[in-house]
Parts: C-alpha cells; structure tokens; sequence
C-alpha cells in the first residue's frame, strides 16, 4: 500500500510523516512515533485505555483513523508534561493520591481528567464520574481516581490564588 | 458450527487501502461513485472501524466526509429544527436549542457510549447504523423526524418512519448516497417529552431497552390528543409501538387509561430472547414500566403535573 | 490429670515452640521508618508520564509475528491438519504442528494436561492446533486461514454435573471427574438433629473473565549462549519456566524468564502466560528468532482462564438462638477443558480443595460435612481468580446466614456475633485458630463505620411514588495467606554496594498491587536505609532465588519474610564492622535512615555506607540472603482434618443499595469495608487494593457472566463482558484494622484478594433486604433481580 503525508499538531509541534492510509491515529502514535504512552486495551473503542486529546476533547484514538487528524491538535500523555519536566498538577496528583495500581489505564484517565478541568475547574463527585465514565478501570474502584482529580482541581486553585 | 475463522481469529488491522477527504459534498458523491459499493463514507468512524476490523464490512476506501461545511448546525427554522449530517452527539447533548425543545433527543445523544464516543461520532451516524435501539433514531422515532438524504441525482427526504429497513439497514444506500440533514418539528407548549433507557451497568453499555416518547395535551380537557412512542430493541428495527399510542390518543390523562397503555406495549413489543440483552418477557414488562413513566416524566417536564 | 483444655493448650504451646523455632522472624511492631508508610509507589512517575513499559510498548524489530489456529467446536478429534498452502506464503517462516514439539506436548500450572499444540483432539473452542510465525501479523493472520483441519466432532459436555455420568463423553482417558475430595468433622445426622431450623439452598455462579486491562502478549527471543529468553507481563515467572523447558526438551537452566511491567493480573496472568509462553518459546526454538504473541481482546476472552463456575447446594441447621448446630454442602466445580489451576497439589494447594475447606465459612460449626466434586467439561478452562474458590463459597454461605437469620427471627448481624471465628476458634477443618484472628472486630468496626442500626432505620422506599427501596446488607469473610503446598517458600537476595545502594532480588511480580513498593520497602526498613536506596530488579529467574507465584496473597508475607532474613544477614556483616568503627557493641547498634548509631548515646554514629565501604575493602561479603516458608500445612486426604493455611485475613463488609422494584436495577448508595490485616505495609496502597477488590465484587454481584452457550462464549469483548464503571461504583471506604500475624513481617498478613471476597454477598444481601427478592444464580443484573422480586410475591410489606 502506498504511504500518504499526514501532517498534523501533536503536543505542540507540528508532525509530518508519511503513513498508510489504513492505519488508526494509536497505531501512528505507537508504533511510528514511538509514543507507547496511549495505550490498546480492546480496539474498539470500549476502554477507553488508548483516550487521547483531539482539539481538546478526548477521543479513542483506537478506532480513529489517522487521517481525521490532519490540520488539527492532538495531545498525548507525553505531552502534559512541561519541556523542563514539571509535571501537570493532575500527574502529581495521581501521585499523591494514590490513583495508579496497574498504570495501563491511567494515562487515558489523566487525559480525560485535564479535558474535565479545562471545562470544569471545580467539579463534583458525580461530575467527575461522568467525565470518566469512557475509561474502565479493573485495578482501582475508581476511588483513588476521583480524589485525585478533586485534589488536583484544590492544587490548581491554589496555584492560581 | 457456531464460530467462523474471523470469530476466532482476530486482526489488529483494517483492509482499507484509500482514506479519502472530499472538501465538498459533491466531491464525496463523486469519490462514492467512483468506488462503486467499494467505499463508505465515515463521519466519526466509531461505528464503521470496528465493523471492518470484524470483517462485517469489506470496503476498499473511506470517504472521511467529517470536513464537509453547512453540514454542523443545529438551527431552528419556523417550527422546525434542523440537524446538519455532521452534527455529533456531544453538540446535541450540549445544544440549548435541542435541550429546550427536543429535551429526548439531548438525553439519548447523551446516553451514547461515553464521552470520547460521543465527541467524535454522528447523530446521522448513530441513524444509519440501523441499529434497532440506537439512542438517538429512538427519540428521533418518536419526533416523527425526517432526513435529507443527497446523491448525484440531487436530494430526497425520506421520514424515519420509512427509514429503518432491518438490522443495520436502512434506506440510504451507502454506496451513493449521504445523509446531510435530520429535520423534526420542535416540541410545542402543549407537548413533552421523556427519554429512558435500561441497561446492565451505568454507562459504556448498549440497552436492554430504551424509549422515547412525545405526547400531546390538551390543556383544557386534560386530554392526550397524540402521543408517540418509540422502543428498541424490540424489534428488527426501532418500533413505534402504535397500539399503546391508540390507547392514549384522544382519552383522558389518568392513571388507568396509562396502565391500558402500558399494557398494549407489552403486547405488541416482540423482541427475542437474548442473553446479553435480556428475555422478551422481562422487555416486554418493562416497555408497560417504560410508558407509564415516560409518559408521567414527558407530562412533568412540559408543566403538566397532573399525574 | 490434666483435663482436655490444658492437653489441648499444652500440645499447642509445645508446637508453638517448635514452629517459631523454625519459622518466626521477629521484628519491632513500632518506631518503623519505611515500612507502614503510605510512600508514593516507586513507579508511579513512570505510569503518569505515561514512560513505564508495557509488553506491547517493546520494540518489534527484527520480531517475528505469532498466531494461533483455533479449534472452532468444543468437542472434536482431528482427523487431518495440511499446512502446506500456508507454509508456502511468502513472509511466513514457520508453521508448526504436534508433530514439531520436540519435548512434551503439554502445559498446565499443575497437571500438564494442555497440548501446547493439539495433535488427536480439541476440547474446547479455542484450543491451539497450530502455530504460525511470520514477518508481520498480516501475513500470520492470512496463513492461519490458509491451514486446513479436517475434525470429527464429538458429543460434548458443559454442565459439571452431566460430566459425572456414567455414559457421558470422556474429555480425558482419566475420566471427567479430576477429583472428589471430602470434608468429615463430627457427626452431621446428630447435628441436624438438634437443630431447631434447617434450610436447603442451592447457589450457582457463572464463569467470570479477569478483564485486566492489558491483553495478553509474550516474547521469546534465543540468547547468543544458547538460552532461550521469553518475557512479559505474568504473576508467576517460575511455574512459566518450568513449565517451557520440558516442552522444548531442554533442562530449567537454558530457559530465562522475566517479567515485564503488567497491566493487570488478578490471577489470570498466573496461567495465561504459559499457554503463550510455551507456545512463543517454542516458535522461537524452531525459528531461531525472536518470536512475539499478542492476544487481541477477543482472543485472551476466548483462549485463557476463568474463574471456576461452581452449583453449591448448601443444607445447615441452627437453633433458634442461631448457633449453628450442621453444615452439610456439595460443591460441583467446573474444572473445564485442563487442569489449570483446580486440583490439588498436597497438602492444600490448588483451588478446588480451597473451596472444599473454605465452604462453611468462618463460622464455629461442631458437625460439618462436604462432598466436593471437580469435573472436567468441554469448556473454557479454571484458573485463578482473586480469590482462588473462595469467592464463590462465600457467595453461597453469607447468603445462607442471612436466609437463617431470617428464618429465625434474627438479624443478620446477631446471627453472625452468635457463630463467628474468634481466638481460640476450631474450624471446620479442625484448625485451632491461636492467633490474628480479628474477625469479631472487623464486624464491630464495620458496623460503627457504616453506621448499621442508622441505616437499619432508612430501609424500605425513598421515593413518593413507591418504586424505589433501600436495603442493607452484611458480609463477612476469610482468606488465607500462601498456597498451602508442600513446597510454598520464597527466597531473596540483598546486595550492599559500598556507596550504601541496594539491589533485591526477588521472583515476586507487580501487577498493580504494589509489591514494587512494599517489598522495597520491608527492604529498606530492616537495613536501615531510605526507600529511594533500594532498588528491586526486575524478577528475572536468571537472577532472582525460586520465590513462587505471585498468587495467594502471599507476596507480602512470605516474601517480605525472606526479604528481612537477606536484609538481616547483610547487616549483620555490615553492624559487625560498625562496631568495630564506633567501639560500641553490635547489640547497641541501631541502623535507621542511613546512619548506623549507638541506642544509648545517638550521637555516636557512623554513615551507613562507611561501614558499607569499609566492609567492601575489608573483603567481607555485602551478601544476604533470605529463605522463608510458612509453617507446614497439613489436610487429612480422607477427612479434611488439619491444618491447611497458617494464617487468615479476616473481613466484613456492608453495603447500602437502592433497588427500582419495577425494573430491577440496584444501584450501590453507600459501602464500608473493615479488615484485620494484620500489619499494613503502605496503608494507601492497602486502600487501593480493598476499593478495587470490593469494585470486582460488585462486578460479580451484579453484572459480570461470561455468556456461553454450547461451548460458545457470546460476550468476548469488553463492549458485552461488562465490569464496573466510574457511575456503578459508589464511594467507598475502608476501615483498616491490625491484629498481629505472629509470622508476618511487622506483623502483616495478605490482602491482595481479600477484599473482593465479602462485597459480593453483602451487596446480594442488601439487595435481597431492600426487595425481597434472593438471586441464587448470579449476576443479579436487572432482570434476575425483576423476576426474584416476583417470585417473592412482590416488595416486603411495610
């Protein structure tokens, strides 16, 4: 199969590769960027372990194709992180509360956290459970995962007073 | 025997050889074309990947139609509402116009598969998958709404009524045609809506079943002068369910002639037994639970709290 | 004359002596550094950031891409197998039969009775009859397809108890029933004769699907001396090599296993990966190159381990105070098409006698009496599951208790203070239970924590219309901690390097529980250093001493055990020289956040890695190493008198739910979880483990069946096999209680699978409160729940 240019924004820079037009926008980031953060847990678009930010909002990005994402602005798990290393304050959270067992879904968990932030920057109990409702977690019960997001919103608040 | 190799043996990768990004309508008609049958057209693709990771869809290229314009409002024209093709579930959801006057349809949208779902895929998408309880075609059943469906031969409005062909067929043909617009009368003051579905956990789960329902009142009589009332899946495809319809049309808003509703739902639904999905006696009792409710919350939610 | 208390007490005192001798490893219960803190785990950055590495985040150069060919009937004997077409497509490089293994053609974590390739017959859909390895998995894919099998179906079975027949299709030459193991305590007739109630009921519970996150996948790869590597994410490197080099007809020192980080366990990946495991190494021995196999979702649904379904017909009889007087089970357990990880390895190992032993409940009950029966059907196979068998029987005997307790007039909560496990408890296996037992205080907390006579009082409907009705329901369970096998031990090495760095080799696998962590931290604690000073290698059979599977919720102690005895004997060296540096005696020494000082004067120290160093230039060996294995299990072949397991962790739950009687949907308002655990390592890590248990609990309650029908399993993607969402999980809290293991490090015992253990039955026990209704087949999803409220003529009168 011929390769076509794709050239789109990921975590701020802008990417031009050459890929066949078959492939799904998690197979790009895996397996010819070299990004394994966005994990595969199911390829259909159940889990949620593969989420990933398209313009700012998440998307499966196993059932994506990578050609939809032509001209427009994906973020991955790798790029929440400053260039200098610092953290983004839903990471640190994670950290603190404890919100990782396994770790496989906690990258989509984190990317769908910041969307909710963005949005929301003091939700609820119920409000956050919505928001992740996209992502299964077998590890966790999802405690760990909603007081973090919580913590993180209380960490941000505070920065910005 | 009852798996085939494909059942057995999954791949990672999808037989697609072109992904094609028409910039206007008439050149995706024309890309459609030229494929003859060997292509479709994806807008979020969440429903169409998977079936061709499955081999339940064999197609050479994809028509991406998601760049096409005039295809994303959501606007109200006289005493209707006009949906473009592009349109996803999470606007719908989100949209005030939809929420105030079509408040079923921004629940169901709101319902499909989660939130990264519903931020890419379509309301035409979740329509032409032809799914029997798809939960947007329901509450749009329920809105008698009709599409524009646009082809090389110009444009042709088809009511959904007639739309739903069988399981996952409908009468757009997807080797020619694409769906540009959903069009359905706004509800009026005299009207409410209500949409509820019933599933084995809270989110990520296809329904056991769902309903929508419209009805109409008269004010001053305390009457149902219409109602309409959509299931799925308890048939081939989304079902009006018209005998429980009849028992409410014309008759007085209590609790009786509702239960005589309720009760003709539960005989008219026909869905088959199914073990991920439920028995059709369990669906069946709950479509009599669903119309009493629905049509309880339907009456509530347009200011008639007479029940 | 000494009267039957005091023999008792003095044959009990005399073996005490006798297994501390041996077994107990003291260490201080207060002034801990590292341990029984709540440290971030060690590879949290790594899973934020979105760097730690998966098996599937590995680079594929130079791989070569595996595929299984599948049997597609759950019964059949192949007739013919022609590879021919498929070897002949380009790309492809091997193709292999069973007529290619070079070793024995079977695996299996206890009896290898699984064809690593199926040569005369299949007997299960999904068993392996052919593999390919091929350039890409495109090319893997279309070779499966181009490999012709010709089968002659057989009759097959699929209900345990039809397997049992006289006349039934025989799945192996042995015969369907693998075993039948009996419990005999007392007189169960005598029993049931002075009761004043009897109930019979009869529980079932349906295959259940592990679900973790990450799919399946392993890489083999030969080494330039010869070996062959394979890794990937699995629980139990060590039954994976074993298992590998008979297969390739090669001795257990050619084959290296390791572990690579893991997306997930529960028990699944203690089997799984030596199904693929196998089935890699050999396309690599045949190869000669690096062979990877990932299992797509649908595939790990299909091929790998369940948890046992079981049919447990229970009979007990109670006075009308509610002591229990009888216990009389059967238990019909489906082992399917293998072995896997059911039958007994001696004395108390494997799960159908765990089962067998853990049927009564942790209930002091003087006649007990169970037949349980392990048959093998034309189904997917049993492995391990969070629990190992005993969520099952909990499932039957909690629902039991409260149908008794109903039926007497009493509350589930009376019931359970009138028979449960205290110190001094006998159990139904004859063990007298003479230490850590907090049960009784696990049930006082809960109730005050979940606050059960407040909440006894808001039962019954909560909404105008009369659709919606709360209930309350109780919990309790026991699990053991280790395997009860003959040969259930673990080793561990401890190196010191003259800058004060630490490496632990240990075999014990992360799978999200923490061991990572908690083990560093038993480390750390007992040298003296901080966390951050140790660092655990990646359990690699090459370099880490045989440490068992990761099963069992034994990690914590058996290891942690193993691990202070290394630490110990490298201190030891190490405090000998700093008394030699500081004049002090060794017994004064203290070692603690690095530095090595004087207990009665602190000021007199020395920087734990100038000892370190000086110990390095002295020639003295920076070695420990550490050997633990528990006390000995015991269990009577005939009887199932004796002492299986050497400890328990004790729980009770309780959980508050809302159930819409119109349609049967249950919704979980409210949840507390108490736990004697003995001693908590890293009470956050704890806390994850118990709300993640009690969150697969609710699964199970409410929603999770692996769908099969005739062999087929129905559900096998994560859009039909459902497990709890963000929205079907309440808010749940953990009340962490710590009754001294005697042999448990700082006093711990396990808790991995604990929590997962009680949440099914008290949720199914509120459930039943609110409506009325009792599921006995599980899951109480909607329907079911609909249908029990029906047959119960309706809610409960107010």
């Amino acid at each position: 199969m011929n390769t076509v240019e794709l050239s789109f924004q990921l975590n701020g820079r802008r990417v031009e590769i050459q890929v066949s037009p078959d492939l799904m926008l998690v197979d790009v980031l895996r397996d010819v960027l070299g990004l394994t953060g966005t994990k595969v847990g199911c390829r259909e678009g159940e889990c949620g372990a593969c989420a990933v930010l398209l313009d700012g909002e998440p998307v499966n990005s196993c059932i994506l194709p990578a050609f939809k994402v032509g001209g427009r602005a994906v973020v991955t798990i790798e790029g929440l992180e400053g260039s200098d290393g610092k953290l983004d304050a839903i990471q640190e959270a994670f950290m603190e509360a404890g919100a990782s067992q396994c770790g496989f879904c906690t990258p989509g968990m984190i990317l769908n956290a910041k969307a909710l932030l963005n949005r929301v920057p003091n939700p609820n109990d119920g409000e956050i459970r919505k928001a992740l409702s996209g992502v299964l977690c077998r590890c966790t019960g999802y405690q760990k995962i909603i007081d973090a997001v919580k913590l993180a919103a209380r960490n941000t608040r505070a920065a910005s007073e | 025997m009852a798996y085939s190799f494909r059942d057995l043996h999954w791949s990672k990768d999808i037989p697609v050889r072109e992904y094609l990004l028409p910039k206007t309508l008439s050149e995706a008609l024309d890309m459609l074309a030229e494929y003859d049958g060997g292509a479709r057209v994806v807008a979020g693709g969440t429903d169409v990947v998977p079936q061709l990771r499955k081999r339940q869809l064999q197609v050479n290229a994809l028509v991406d139609i998601s760049r096409l314009p005039n295809m994303n409002h959501i606007e109200q024209d006289g005493e209707f509402i006009r949906m473009g093709g592009l349109v996803t579930h999470a606007q719908t959801a989100a949209s005030p116009l939809i929420r105030k006057y079509a408040g079923l349809l921004a629940s169901g949208a709101s319902w499909v598969g989660s939130p990264q779902i519903r931020n890419i895929a379509t309301v035409s998408g979740n329509l032409i998958s032809g799914q029997p309880a798809a939960d947007t075609s329901i509450p749009l059943l329920a809105l008698d709404a009709s599409v524009t469906l646009a082809s090389k031969d110009g444009e042709r409005s088809v009511p959904l009524s007639r739309f739903f062909m069988g399981i996952g067929k409908t009468a757009l043909d997807p080797s020619r045609e694409i769906l540009v617009e959903i069009r359905f009368k706004a509800l009026a003051s005299n009207q409410g809506g209500a949409y509820l579905r019933l599933g084995k956990r809270r989110a990520l789960v296809l329904p056991m079943l769902v309903a929508a329902m419209v009805v109409t009142v008269d004010p001053e009589r305390r009457l149902f002068t219409d109602a309409a009332i959509a299931f799925g899946p308890v048939a081939p495809t989304p079902y009006r369910a018209i005998n429980a319809e009849e028992r409410l049309r014309g008759r007085a808003v209590t609790e009786e002639v509702l239960a005589e509703a309720g009760d003709a739902a539960l005989q008219e639904c026909t869905p088959r037994d199914s073990c991920l999905r439920g028995s059709c006696d369990y669906r069946c009792e709950m479509a009599r639970v669903f119309v009493r409710r629905g049509v309880k919350q339907a009456l509530r939610e347009s200011g008639f709290d007479w029940l | 004359m000494l009267d039957k208390t005091d023999e008792t007490k003095q044959a009990q005192v005399l073996t005490r002596e006798k297994i501390d001798l041996e077994h107990l490893v003291r260490t201080p219960k207060a002034d801990l550094a590292v341990a029984g803190k709540s440290v971030v785990r060690t590879d949290d950055r790594l899973k934020v950031r979105g760097k730690l590495k998966y098996g599937a985040d590995f680079p594929q150069e130079g791989f070569l891409h595996a595929k299984i060919l599948r049997s597609p009937y759950p019964h059949a004997l192949i007739r013919s197998i022609d590879t021919e077409a498929a070897k002949q497509l380009p790309g492809v490089v091997a193709v292999l039969t069973a007529a290619d293994v070079p070793g024995r053609n079977g695996f299996g974590a206890i009896i290898p009775d699984q064809p690593v390739i199926c040569g005369d017959k299949v007997r299960y859909v999904g068993d392996g009859v052919a593999l390919v390895a091929a350039e890409t998995e495109k090319i893997a894919q279309e070779a499966l397809s181009l490999i012709e099998v010709v089968y002659e179906p057989l009759p097959a079975v699929f209900d345990p108890r039809d397997a049992m027949k006289e006349d039934a299709p025989k799945i192996h030459e042995s015969g369907n029933i693998l075993s039948h193991n009996k419990l005999r305590k007392g007189d169960v007739d005598a029993g049931f004769a002075s009761a004043d109630v009897i109930l019979e009921r009869t529980y079932q519970v349906p295959f259940l699907e592990h679900a973790y996150l990450e799919p399946d996948i392993t890489m083999a790869a030969p080494q330039p001396d010869g070996s062959i590597l394979v890794e990937g994410p699995m629980q139990a490197p060590f039954t994976v090599r074993r298992n590998i080099a008979p297969v390739l007809g090669v001795p257990i020192n050619k084959v290296r296993v390791r572990q690579v980080h893991m997306g997930g366990g529960f028990g699944g990946k203690e089997d799984s990966p030596i199904d693929i495991g196998c089935r890699a190494a050999l396309l690599t021995q045949h190869t000669g190159r690096p062979v990877r196999l990932a299992l797509e979702r649908e595939e790990v649904t299909i091929q790998t381990c369940k948890r046992h379904p079981m049919i447990m017909e229970l009979k007990v009889g109670a006075k009308k105070d509610g002591t229990l007087t009888a216990f009389h089970g059967a238990l019909y357990d489906e082992q399917g098409a293998y072995a896997g990880l059911g039958p007994l390895i001696p004395p108390a190992g494997g799960s159908h006698i765990h089962s067998m032993v853990m049927m009564p409940g942790p209930y002091e009950i003087p006649h007990v009496k169970v037949d349980a029966y392990l048959m093998y059907t034309n189904h997917p196979y049993g492995g391990a599951m969070r629990g190992f068998g005993a969520p099952q029987v909990h499932i039957a005997h909690e629902q039991m208790m409260d149908e008794l307790a109903e039926a007497l007039g009493l509350s589930p909560l009376e019931i359970r203070r009138k028979n449960a496990f205290k110190l001094g408890s006998v159990t139904a296996t004859g063990q007298l239970l003479d230490q850590s037992v907090g049960l009784r205080e696990t049930l006082e907390a809960c109730a005050e924590a979940f606050d059960w006579e407040g909440r006894c009082r808001t039962r019954g409907y909560v909404d105008d219309a009369r659709t919606r009705r709360r209930g309350v329901g109780v919990g309790m369970g026991w699990y053991r901690t280790s395997i009860g096998t003959g040969g259930d031990a673990c080793g561990a090495n401890v190196y010191v390097h003259e800058d004060g760095s630490v490496l632990l080799f240990s075999g014990i696998t992360e799978m999200g529980q923490g061991s990572f962590t908690v083990l560093p931290q038993i480390c750390a604690e007992e040298l003296g250093v901080r966390l951050e000073d140790v660092r655990l290698v990646m359990p690699d059979t090459d370099m880490a001493p045989e440490s068992g599977p990761t099963v069992g919720s034994r990690s914590t102690t058996l290891m942690g055990n193993a691990i202070i005895l290394a630490a110990r004997q490298v201190k030891g060296v190490i405090l000998e020289m700093a008394s030699e540096m500081l004049l002090v005696p060794v017994d004064r020494l203290e070692s603690k956040d690095r530095k090595i000082y004087d207990r009665d004067r602190p000021d007199r120290s020395v920087p734990f890695r100038d000892a370190a160093a000086r110990c390095m230039s002295r020639g003295k060996r920076l070695i420990g190493q550490g050997w633990w294995a528990p006390p000995p299990a015991s269990l009577d072949p005939e009887t199932g008198q004796g002492n299986p397991y050497f400890v328990y962790t004790y729980s009770t739950h309780m959980a508050e739910v809302i159930v819409d009687i119109e349609t049967g949907e249950v919704e979980v308002t409210n949840y507390v979880a108490a736990f004697d655990v003995g001693k908590a390592i890293n009470p956050r890590a704890l806390e994850g483990q118990i709300e993640g248990g009690v969150a697969m609990g609710l699964g199970y309650a409410l929603m999770e069946e692996v769908a099969i029908e005739q062999g087929y399993i129905r559900n096998v993607s994560l859009q039909n096999y459902l497990i709890p969402t963000t929205l079907d999980v309440p808010n749940i809290r953990s009340v962490i209680l710590e009754v001294e293991n005697r042999y448990g490090p700082y006093g711990a015992k396990g808790i991995g699978e604990m929590p997962n253990i009680p949440a099914t039955p008290a949720i199914l026990n509120a459930v039943a409160d609110a409506c009325g209704g009792r599921v006995r087949s599980l899951p109480a999803d909607p329907e079911k729940v609909f249908w029990a409220i029906r047959e119960a003529g309706g809610p409960p009168m107010e």
